[in-house]
């Protein structure tokens, strides 16, 4: 099928969108296959992942140059009633797709390979709505346990109108929604280096590449390891002043069940999947299955650092395989 | 067949065809009935998706036909179940009806069934027992996942619209039971060998069956394909609300998702949920999880320009369960959706 060897039940196109309109805000993305990330231990793990072919017009998508890129995948944020354009350029080397997760669009661009089309050599736009603000994220579905696992994921955004009754720059979670000052987006996500190391079609004609038993070694927090560098590292730690009210995105980005500990904290939880509770849920910790997302409000009521755990449980034996930590500065 | 011609298969003839004859069917009575079904426990062996065949053990429908998983039990509050079942093999076996929540002390046992003999369950359901429930056998701890399970439908009484009382309405229902193997443990049992200390799942199955990409030996055999399986694939129109009612069998917990709607979450574990979350992904725990949710059929809300029909997954999203002996993704615990 491809310079890289045969694959199996794909289904490889990159036709017009249907019904084509001009969006409202539009997205560009490329894939990049040879990225990596460099752990606490000293140790590099091979990353694949999405560019941003706006933001760097000269990289390439695909073929014999797959660059790499940040990981997780640049977000695509949005607001809500915005029709937005997200188109994935893919060389002949690969077949990949995005699928906009929690978003429910027309099946030519819901970015599932066997009811549409794995992109391959060319551009494919996705065309959709953004009815529902809300934490969402965007990942390939071709052979989703590997290329999930591999990094091709990033976070998706849809923030509310802004209300004109709110002064300007006053940021919600959704229409009407809590008020927040500080936002957090933290993709946890466990990681298999022995899957690490396969290529894009691996398994898919069948034989035994390991899909089924998964032994991560690493766990991470929006792409920052969670053993020691994710406790500081400014794009994930929190750092806020008291009387400030942080919005927290929790996004359960791998496949193991997860719990997270907020270090003391309450959290308020307003809204899961992109749909606001019906009544907000205080909570000091959230168990999680793969994808789901629990937007949390947090506000501190005494200064301090508050040490936040995302715990990955076997999704046998329910056992803590590995913690992730980052925290919450209160000053 | 390639792509297009799924497409255009699958928007027509086949899908509609095999429409309805898979779902729960119900109509409320105003007087108690009796419910009888007879269950045969046998065994046999299923080819999985990668041509490997695994043994397995079940509450047949006849004598030799391999029923994976029972055929499920629909009832009301006020009728007696009057259930029999003959054990045609030679070990031990039982049908336990578990509690409603965790926790809960069975709703009914046979008790132990020794080989060739004949175990018996006749309970007058209770009001107030309505609800989503699995049977299984505990005799050993591995019994329930070598396919010996099923569900069963207690509907409120005098309703057909409703989980448990004041429940948000649907006009459909269905189960999606939930399944994974490892065929180390179940050709330990077949070979009567040592069984396993350890359980690492090759398998994945909904209703029984995994799924088939198009293009692969078996796309479109409602006896093969979990796409194509009426007993699992979501068919219907804009408002057609499916009860869904999900059991886990299995060791390992999944993650529910579901595309071009989310789900309204109504229980978990039996417990009827303080208020409804609309979800995509919902946790359902391993070793009996259950959980209870509608399917509501609404338009898929982000598409532009609008659509009411289209084809879509159901999937675990832990994506190990999308596979099938080590690869083969896309031959897992997946489903079809289908506005049709």
């Amino acid at each position: 099928m491809s310079g890289m060897g045969q694959a199996c039940y794909v289904y490889p196109g990159a036709p017009a969108t249907p019904a084509l309109v001009t969006a409202d805000i539009s997205f560009s993305r490329g894939i990049y296959m040879n990225g990596s990330m460099l752990m606490d231990d000293g140790k590099s793990v091979t990353i694949w992942g999405f560019t941003d072919l706006a933001a760097a017009p000269g990289t390439m998508a695909g073929g014999n140059n797959g660059m790499g890129g940040s990981f997780p995948s640049p977000a695509i944020r949005v607001t809500e009633g915005q029709i937005v354009h997200t188109s994935l350029t893919v060389g002949n080397m690969w077949m990949h797709t995005i699928h906009h997760h929690g978003i429910e669009p027309s099946t030519e661009n819901d970015g599932v390979g066997h009811f549409s089309y794995d992109i391959y050599n060319g551009t494919y736009t996705y065309q959709w709505k953004a009815s529902s603000a809300g934490t969402y994220f965007y990942h390939c579905h071709v052979n989703t346990p590997l290329h999930a696992e591999m990094g091709m994921y990033g976070g998706l955004i849809i923030d509310p109108k802004p209300l004109s009754t709110d002064p300007v720059g006053t940021k919600r979670a959704f229409s009407n929604g809590p008020i927040y000052d500080v936002e957090a987006i933290w993709a946890c996500d466990e990681i298999d280096p022995a899957l690490h190391t396969l290529a894009w079609n691996a398994g898919t004609c069948g034989g035994d590449v390991g899909l089924n038993n998964f032994h991560p070694k690493y766990f991470i927090i929006t792409g920052v390891d969670g053993a020691s560098s994710a406790l500081t590292n400014p794009g994930v730690a929190v750092n806020m002043k008291l009387g400030q009210t942080a919005l927290v995105r929790y996004i359960c980005a791998g496949f193991f069940p997860q719990k997270i500990t907020f270090g003391g904290l309450t959290a308020s939880v307003v809204a899961s999947d992109g749909r606001p509770l019906p009544a907000a849920w205080s909570t000091t910790s959230i168990e999680a299955s793969s994808a789901e997302r629990y937007d949390c409000i947090i506000k501190p009521t005494t200064t301090g650092t508050y040490t936040v755990t995302v715990q990955f449980l076997h999704w046998i034996t329910g056992a803590v395989l590995g913690t992730a930590k980052t925290r919450i500065n209160v000053t | 067949m390639d792509r297009r011609s799924f497409l255009k298969a699958s928007g027509a003839g086949l899908a509609t065809t095999l429409m309805g004859t898979g779902m729960l069917s119900w109509t409320p009575r105003s007087e108690a009935a009796t419910i009888s079904k007879t269950y045969y426990i046998n065994d046999g062996t299923r080819a999985m998706p990668d041509g490997v065949s695994v043994y397995f053990k079940s509450y047949g429908d006849s004598a030799t036909a391999l029923s994976l998983p029972a055929t499920p039990i629909i009832c009301q509050e006020g009728d007696t179940l009057s259930i029999t079942v003959i054990n045609r093999l030679l070990k031990t076996h039982n049908f336990v009806i578990g509690g409603l929540k965790a926790g809960d002390p069975p709703l009914a046992s046979t008790g132990n069934i020794a080989s060739g003999a004949t175990g018996t369950i006749n309970l007058a359901i209770p009001s107030g027992a309505a609800g989503s429930y699995m049977f299984y056998d505990n005799v050993t701890g591995y019994n329930r996942f070598l396919g010996l399970h099923g569900g069963l439908a207690i509907m409120p009484s005098g309703s057909s619209t409703t989980l448990y009382s004041g429940s948000p309405t649907f006009k459909k229902q269905l189960f999606w039971i939930f399944n994974d193997i490892d065929p180390a443990l179940n050709n330990a049992v077949q070979l009567n060998g040592t069984i396993p200390t350890t359980f690492t799942p090759r398998y994945f199955t909904i209703n029984g069956l995994s799924s088939r990409p198009p293009g692969a030996s078996g796309f479109g055999d409602p006896t093969i394909d979990a796409m194509a399986d009426p007993r699992s694939k979501l068919s219907g129109s804009i408002g057609d609300r499916t009860l869904l009612r999900i059991l886990n069998t299995g060791m390992c917990s999944h993650s529910v998702h579901t595309h071009a709607n989310h789900m309204e979450w109504l229980t978990n574990n039996g417990v009827v949920r303080s208020s409804v979350w609309k979800k995509d992904s919902l946790y359902l725990r391993n070793n009996l999880g259950k959980i209870d949710s509608i399917y509501p059929f609404s338009p898929p809300p982000d598409a532009y320009p609008a659509v009411t029909t289209g084809h879509f997954p159901m999937h675990l999203h832990d994506e190990m369960s999308q596979t099938a002996g080590g690869g083969l993704y896309q031959f897992g615990s997946m489903t079809e959706i289908e506005f049709i």
